[in-house]
């Protein structure tokens, strides 16, 4: 095992999205409707699966609030967030 | 999404308007204390210091907010005991890895051959499992309502998908008990709360109805850009002036009054209330925390595996518990920045980038000779 594999994750700037009450927006790029997934970026274009089930109809383009894999709100193709 | 909305929710010249009208509705004999109950709001305030432009008599508090931060050493301990069971592969969030159990983290058990891996969704915990058919493989699940739809959906997927080898402990917890038990604590006094806004995405604005009408204090559901801190705390305060208490949602650009009712009907089929749960330096408080349901109990890993569930006191030195209630601040802990570190944490809250005492440690510990006390 390499020393690399016992260092702790490095969440420690912008805070742990998955620990606390935080959320990303992050752009649908492809739906894939029959498994409920979605593939999304972010702004920094990292590519990320997530869970479509929680919101309703989506498209690409279109911009989610996800937190742990999962999208938790729809904020549509036009609307803004800072999360 | 542009950038140009999340500068618009920075913008310095808005922020100092905001900073007088807040001014404005203090009375300068008064001392108001405002609890912010969600770590993501603690980080927010420390990393673009939103306390240095609120006037000296309005005082920031810290919530309970940050479920790394209230998870007690026994649940390390449980968590860990799985993680060394023959065949299991331990999968966790990133920031629980490093949470000191009474001997040690899951770091520690995987530095001492336990195979234990960070992931940072419960869906990637399954994909793990998918790729390891001949292991166990548990996710070890922590967070309030804004993370537990997401373990929801992913039993639901495993249930649905049929995979055999994944199991969950679950530890998830939930906002309102805990705020319920520090509005009944006799030694602290709050005048208003900024309200945890990706909870409220969950369960909506309509959970925090108690804290106007039964302890007669105002909530505003808040954003986490720096504005939305400002003016939550803005609306607080005129709520105090103009005598009124309700529940206002700041953040109604993302939240519905009445939360995601899809999600909340998963979390209603996959889980179910624990009669109670022991929180850090809270103790136990009812109905607090959540399990799998009578449906799911055969992807409950503390039915799979013996779990030792022993409670274990905190560290005699750590005052975790007073932080997170709020009764003192983090640099006011007798270990805070010498025995108790981010590099080297006794306690959970210097943990997760969340916790009161990290955000204080990485971005306000210079500054507290300006605290008000």
């Amino acid at each position: 095992m390499s020393a690399g594999d016992l260092a702790p994750p490095d969440c420690s700037h912008e805070g742990c999205i998955t620990c606390g009450d935080e959320a990303l927006p992050l752009t649908v790029r492809r739906i894939d409707a029959e498994r409920g997934l979605a593939l999304c970026d972010d702004e920094a274009g990292r590519a990320e699966t997530v869970e479509i089930a929680l919101v309703g109809e989506i498209a690409p383009g279109d911009t989610l609030l996800v937190h742990a894999g999962t999208a938790i709100a729809h904020i549509g193709p036009a609307t803004g967030v800072a999360a | 999404m542009s950038m140009k909305f999340v500068e618009e929710y920075r913008d310095a010249e808005l922020g100092r308007a905001l900073s007088a009208q807040i001014l404005s509705e203090v009375e300068p004999g008064r001392h108001y204390k405002v609890m912010e109950v969600c770590g993501g709001h603690t980080h927010s305030i420390y990393k673009y210091g939103v306390d240095d432009l609120l006037p000296e008599n309005v005082e920031l508090v810290h919530g309970p907010g940050c479920p790394v931060c209230v998870m007690p050493m026994g649940r390390i301990d449980d968590g860990i005991a799985i993680a060394e069971q023959e065949n299991v592969i331990f999968t966790c969030f990133g920031d629980m890895m490093r949470i000191p159990g009474s001997d040690g983290s899951l770091l520690d058990a995987k530095a001492a051959g336990a195979d234990v891996r960070m992931v940072y969704s419960p869906l990637d915990a399954l994909r793990i499992a998918k790729q390891n058919p001949d292991r166990d493989v548990v996710f070890f699940a922590i967070g309030f309502e804004t993370t537990a739809p997401s373990t929801a959906l992913t039993l639901k997927r495993a249930k649905a998908e049929n995979v055999p080898n994944f199991f969950c402990m679950c530890n998830h917890v939930t906002i309102v008990p805990p705020l319920r038990a520090l509005l009944d604590s006799p030694d602290l006094r709050l005048d208003g709360f900024i309200g945890p806004g990706h909870v409220a995405t969950v369960v909506g604005a309509r959970p925090f109805e108690f804290i106007p009408a039964d302890y007669g204090k105002p909530i505003v559901v808040a954003g986490f850009e720096p504005l939305d801190v400002l003016q939550s705390i803005h609306m607080i305060l005129d709520q105090i002036a103009g005598g009124r208490a309700e529940v206002e949602n700041q953040y109604a650009r993302v939240v519905p009054y009445e939360g995601n009712t899809a999600a909340l009907a998963v979390m209603e089929e996959v889980f179910e209330l624990r009669p109670h749960f022991e929180w850090r330096g809270l103790g136990f408080i009812s109905q607090s925390a959540l399990k799998l349901s009578e449906a799911y109990a055969e992807l409950d890993a503390e039915l799979r595996y013996e779990v030792p569930g022993v409670r274990v006191a905190d560290p005699k030195a750590c005052q975790c518990g007073e932080v997170l209630k709020g009764v003192i601040k983090p640099w006011e802990c007798k270990v805070f920045g010498s025995a108790c570190t981010p590099e080297r944490p006794i306690g959970t809250c210097m943990v997760s980038p969340e916790g009161a005492c990290a955000a204080y440690y990485n971005y306000g510990r210079f500054a507290r000779d300006r605290e008000v006390v």
